[in-house]
């Protein structure tokens, strides 16, 4: 085998790639209407919210931690956005204002996380509920309709006759990967989650690096809110209820090992793109969407079945 | 920093002279003369829980010298090192790198006063490539646009396993790596900085004898540039053969530091056990009866390979070789825990295979465990519960726990084994290393088994403990128990041993009557020179 | 009196503790609401904490093991529907309850193959079966409600002896068993083994895979038991039933003084946590607060609860 063909096999995406490539041919004879062009930009356009928070999940996911609360985080946001939306109007103050919220919510997560030293599933499983609390509380259960069309800029312009929300995911992915690459941190994300122990030998601060990637969930969560904002037209109380389980699911069938120090941000945005797609072939394919959930975890009980399987295929092959 | 200049010139420590240890005498300016220490330590003590690790200890490294710490498991070599490099805080004491008085917080804090380390333990990230895991934690080269420079990373990485004299695949991801590479890597990721002295920790406990010679030769490389080597071993021969100066430790305690002409190994050891050896090993005679476990080409892939192995009653056979050999792996593999996945184990002629813990158990079969905290014990148990745990099934009636019973058969073992230091219903984590490594053994002895595998049984624990340890193993062999008993000190094997048993990359390469084993012919076998003669004296 | 693994001087401080926190609520409840403090109504709020409570007894003994559930709820969800749908195509209602509580049992046993045979994570399996249980649940009752039942069904959720709720009793006995389990039986034993340090258990010939295995099943069981009694309470079987549930009893085990990494927790000490939730959900909506508000209270409770727990660990070391 060449070894540049080796080298993209073992990449974490390579089975979620193949996968996706496989499915894609199959709805392609099944389905009508699977590979019309329109059809093809809704498959992804209907991940992006989705996409974009996985790629900050992803990197939690790969310092070792986890984040369950973003479907929460992301009404939350989507809250800031619609209500400065609607009494401001214009795009960039309500996009802050929802960064701004992802970026403190994600602030709490992580500051419980690394200085509380609780574990990230019982903190962000409550901040699950306590931000959905709040949404309910601040808004004492008002939904937000009437939301300014320049507010929606994202979710609804296109160039070029590509939408901005596909625009926006591409540039967001390029982003991540880069910084997970490219930069100091992103690579100390990779040691922290594979290593603990040797991290702190080589004198890496666990708790900063991790602190971090909950930050970035919330800025990206903010970003997404905005689209979420745009395509849907207003937000509803429920607004991301479930969300952190496709989030997940996304992440781990992306390719992104669950215990950590594995994968890569175009792991995350394939898992989220499979998910698009199949949930797309299921509406092609006339199942009713009662059934979504049940193939979401179906789903997620593979991916990590088949990253078990992996891992123990390959233990320990000196070279 | 003003001392660069002297670098190099140092004339080395072979006449003798040292700077005197009194702080008074040196003052500022004195900090600039070459002779002045990379690293001195004053005082220091550290002290885990009740524990004291290491008590009001002094050391010192000059540049250019290499420094060799010798002194059992649990002297407190390990510990004072890691305070050296930043890992664990000081409870008392001072440290002084190139004459300033610092303290470290982290590692990095370490390595950028240019204390590097090759730790003892084979820590790398898995899923990172070999050239990366040189960088993480320190400064990374950049390239125009501000993004990490990978190709100078490779380069660099590359230009450092040359220097090495090793030839390995930087983008490879580490978890592919052999034991004996990993250690290398750590090698080369401590002598990458611009280290002012390298600490190295057991450094050799996983290389072959050509990869041991091509570190002596680096280390001279480091000394000739005038770095401070401080050199961790049990290995006195390696000692003798690179040390400039040794010091020794001894349960915690600074016992002495010598130059090496001054010392010889008969004296280094007793400096180190604080007896002469042959008092603490206790051998009496036994009679072997017939064959209790037969092991014929037991194979599992990348760990051992083809084993066969026989074990009489009233048996000890040593297991030798060097860390990463796949001797603890085998152990496991006979008590269940790690699947076969070829060849045959009989039991008093009778072929079994386990697949747990338990059913090697019930047919007899102990295995204890090397890692006495993560594999052995439940430290927050109270001890007669840690020592009861195996037997539940056969003291609990219909499953329910009486504790009389429990309390009476701990304190038949607890007597038993002298294991002192508390009451049976207090913590096992409040007893000393010893005493827990013999509540280990305890547990496993009330299991009543005819077969032990015992895995690094003295490790960590003090000389009292270990002779106490070695008078039991007497004892089990005159009552006819068979004993394979792993072991990284060549004397434990060579002294208790029946019958020597050499593994090398997961199979056996040389067996030895106990009149023939001797260091050497051990060491040969383990590290891998004189293959071919090892290999025939099966 | 000698239990398991964890000193008995600190078990018993923390529950005092508890119980101390639990007379305040009752006093500032009582303040809030005059009906409140009322036999009546104290019997009438163990109705609603028996779900909850017989599922955290469970879900106390796989967080000793250092294991969670999260997939609880949704578990609930589905046996009610597998009950529900069932009879309402035709199976009598007794064989209809027999396969709820099979599906129970089968949900558990699922999450204890993924656990035990595949060495994953508890967390990322029952988020996935969460998700799955729930799907299935959706998808076989087509989001549709069955409510048809027969009288004598109403047993389990609405029957009184005297003015105790049937569904307590059934608690107390349950309570009972599990107590006796954990505490005073060698499995108990294998449990705060398997919590302190699970390779040491393995090693020590503790049947590791064999204990986790009954644990999740036995927490299926009690799912299967509480999703019967929720559905006679409220004569409906829907697939969103239980939502959430998993907060709650996470919330309650872990206030009862469970560590969240393994190794410690009581069953006295759960069911005080429960009693404390019931009563704080109960006394609030009787003071009027509103749900939405106890939602975020519960989620905060949760984070704040574990974060003492583990301070006063530290403390205590």
């Amino acid at each position: 085998m060449p070894a540049g063909v080796r080298t993209l096999l073992l990449r974490p995406e390579a089975p979620a790639l193949i996968f996706l490539v496989l499915l894609a041919i199959v709805l392609a004879f099944t389905a009508e209407g699977f590979l019309d062009p329109a059809n093809l930009e809704d498959n992804i356009a209907r991940v992006v919210v989705l996409g974009v928070i996985a790629l900050g999940v992803n990197q939690v996911v790969l310092s070792g931690e986890i984040d369950i609360s973003v479907g929460s985080m992301l009404g939350l946001c989507a809250f800031a956005v619609g209500a400065v939306g609607e009494s401001q109007g214009g795009l960039i103050l309500p996009l802050l204002a929802g960064i701004g919220t992802g970026v403190v919510a994600g602030s709490v997560n992580g500051a419980l996380v690394t200085l509380g030293r609780i574990p990230s599933i019982i903190v962000t499983l409550g901040m699950l509920y306590a931000l959905r609390g709040m949404i309910l509380v601040i808004t004492g259960g008002r939904w937000i309709t009437n939301i300014p069309s320049d507010t929606r800029a994202l979710g609804l312009q296109s160039v070029a006759g590509v939408s901005v929300p596909v625009i926006i995911l591409v540039v967001l992915l390029v982003v991540v990967e880069l910084i997970s690459r490219n930069s100091t941190w992103g690579r100390n994300v990779f040691a922290v989650g594979g290593n603990r122990r040797a991290a702190r030998f080589a004198g890496l601060s666990a708790g900063r690096t991790r602190f971090l990637a909950f930050v970035l969930v919330g800025v990206l969560t903010g970003i997404a809110a905005a689209i979420y904002v745009g395509r849907a037209g207003g937000v509803q109380t429920n607004a991301g209820q479930g969300l952190e389980l496709q989030v997940v699911a996304a992440v781990v069938v992306g390719g992104t090992s669950i215990s950590g120090g594995r994968g890569s941000s175009v792991a995350a945005i394939t898992g989220a793109v499979l998910i698009g797609v199949i949930l797309n072939g299921l509406v092609l394919l006339d199942v009713p969407a009662e059934w979504q959930s049940a193939m979401l975890g179906a789903l997620i009980l593979l991916a990590i079945s088949t990253d078990a399987l992996r891992r123990r295929l390959l233990r320990e092959q000196p070279s | 920093m003003i001392i660069e200049e002297h670098r190099g010139e140092h004339p080395g420590v072979q006449d003798g002279a040292y700077p005197s240890a009194s702080p008074a005498a040196r003052d500022k300016s004195s900090s600039d003369t070459p002779g002045d220490p990379v690293i001195r330590v004053m005082g220091l003590t550290k002290r885990f829980g009740g524990v004291t690790a290491i008590d009001g200890v002094d050391f010192d490294l000059l540049p250019g010298e290499v420094h060799a710490l010798v002194g059992e498991n649990g002297a407190g070599k390990s510990t004072l090192m890691k305070i050296v490099h930043g890992l664990y805080a000081p409870d008392e004491g001072q440290l002084e790198v190139e004459g300033r008085q610092v303290t470290f917080v982290s590692s990095r804090d370490a390595e950028a006063a240019g204390v590097a380390m090759i730790p003892q333990e084979l820590d790398l990230f898995p899923e990172l490539s070999v050239a990366e895991n040189l960088y993480v934690g320190r400064h990374r080269p950049r390239s125009w646009w501000g993004g990490l420079d990978w190709t100078a990373m490779r380069t660099e990485a590359r230009r450092q396993f040359e220097t090495l004299g090793i030839d390995i695949d930087v983008t490879l991801p580490a978890r592919f790596l052999s034991t004996a590479n990993r250690q290398i890597v750590l090698i080369a990721r401590a002598l990458m900085g611009d280290a002012r002295a390298v600490i190295m920790d057991e450094p050799t406990s996983s290389l072959t004898e050509r990869e041991v010679q091509r570190l002596f030769e680096v280390i001279k490389d480091l000394t000739e540039r005038g770095v401070g080597v401080v050199y961790v071993s049990h290995r006195l021969d390696e000692v003798f053969t690179i040390a400039d100066r040794i010091s020794v430790l001894r349960d915690g305690l600074h016992i002495k530091t010598a130059p090496v002409s001054e010392l010889d190994s008969e004296e280094l050891v007793r400096l180190m056990v604080g007896r002469a050896l042959s008092e603490l090993f206790v051998r009496n005679p036994h009679q072997h009866g017939s064959i209790a476990l037969e092991l014929k080409g037991l194979s599992r892939s990348s760990e051992f390979t083809d084993i066969d192995l026989t074990i009489h009653r009233g048996e000890v056979v040593g297991l030798a070789g060097l860390i990463g050999a796949g001797r603890t792996e085998l152990a496991q593999a006979v008590f269940g825990i790690r699947p076969v996945e070829s060849g045959e184990i009989y039991i008093d002629g009778e072929r079994v295979s386990f697949h747990s813990p338990q059913e090697a158990m019930n047919r007899g079969v102990v295995y204890v465990p090397e890692e006495r905290q993560s594999q052995g014990l439940i430290l927050p148990f109270p001890i007669y519960a840690n020592i009861t745990l195996s037997i539940l099934q056969k003291i609990a009636r219909a499953g329910f726990l009486n504790y009389d019973r429990e309390r009476k058969t701990t304190d038949r073992f607890a007597d038993a084994l002298s294991i002192r230091g508390a009451d049976v219903s207090e913590p096992i984590s409040r007893l000393s290393g010893g005493n827990q490594q013999k509540a280990m053994i305890a547990k496993s002895l009330a299991c009543e088994p005819s077969i032990l595998l015992l895995d690094e049984p003295t490790r960590g624990v003090d000389v009292g403990a270990k002779s106490e340890i070695y008078r039991l193993i007497d004892q089990l062999g005159q009552d006819g128990k068979a004993i394979l008993l792993i072991s990284s000190e060549l004397e434990e094997v060579l002294s208790m041993a029946d019958r020597v048993v050499v593994m090398r990359e997961g199979r056996i390469t040389a067996e030895f009557d106990r009149d023939e084993a001797t260091q050497e012919r051990v060491m040969a076998a383990a590290a891998g020179v004189e293959e071919k003669a090892g290999a025939a004296e099966l | 009196m000698i239990s398991a693994a964890v000193p008995r001087r600190l078990k018993l401080s923390r529950e005092l503790v508890l119980l101390a926190i639990l007379v305040a609520l009752v006093i500032a409840l009582s303040l809030m609401s005059p009906v409140f403090l009322t036999i009546s109504n104290f019997l009438n709020t163990s109705r609603f904490f028996v779900e909850i409570g017989l599922v955290a007894l469970g879900m106390t003994l796989i967080i000793i093991t250092g294991g969670i559930d999260l997939s609880v709820g949704a578990g609930l969800g589905l046996v009610s529907v597998a009950l529900g749908f069932t009879f309402k195509a035709g199976l009598p209602l007794p064989l209809a309850l027999f396969l709820g509580v099979g599906v129970g049992l089968a949900g558990g046993y699922f999450n204890s193959l993924f656990i035990t045979k595949l060495d994953l994570h508890p967390l990322v399996v029952t988020l996935g079966t969460l998700a799955l249980y729930r799907g299935l649940a959706l998808g076989l009752s087509r989001a549709d409600a069955v409510s048809n039942f027969p009288g004598w069904f109403a047993y389990f959720g609405q029957f009184y002896l005297g003015a105790v709720p049937g569904q307590l009793i059934v608690f107390i006995v349950a309570v009972a068993i599990v107590w006796v389990l954990l505490a005073r039986t060698r499995y108990g034993r294998y449990v705060y083994a398997i919590g302190n340090n699970e390779q040491a258990a393995h090693f020590s010939g503790v049947p590791v895979a064999r204990v986790k295995t009954a644990l999740y099943v036995g927490t299926g069981l009690l799912v299967a038991l509480a999703a019967i009694i929720y559905t006679s309470r409220v004569s409906t079987a829907r697939a969103d039933s239980g939502t959430g549930l998993e907060l709650d009893v996470i919330s309650a085990v872990v206030l009862g003084g469970a560590s969240i990494y393994g190794g410690s927790g009581t069953i006295a000490g759960t069911v005080l946590g429960v009693v404390i939730i019931a009563t704080l959900r109960n006394g609030l909506t009787l003071a009027a607060v509103a749900t939405t508000y106890q939602v975020l209270i519960l989620g905060l409770l949760l984070i704040v609860a574990v974060f003492l727990n583990e301070f006063f660990r530290k403390t205590e070391e």
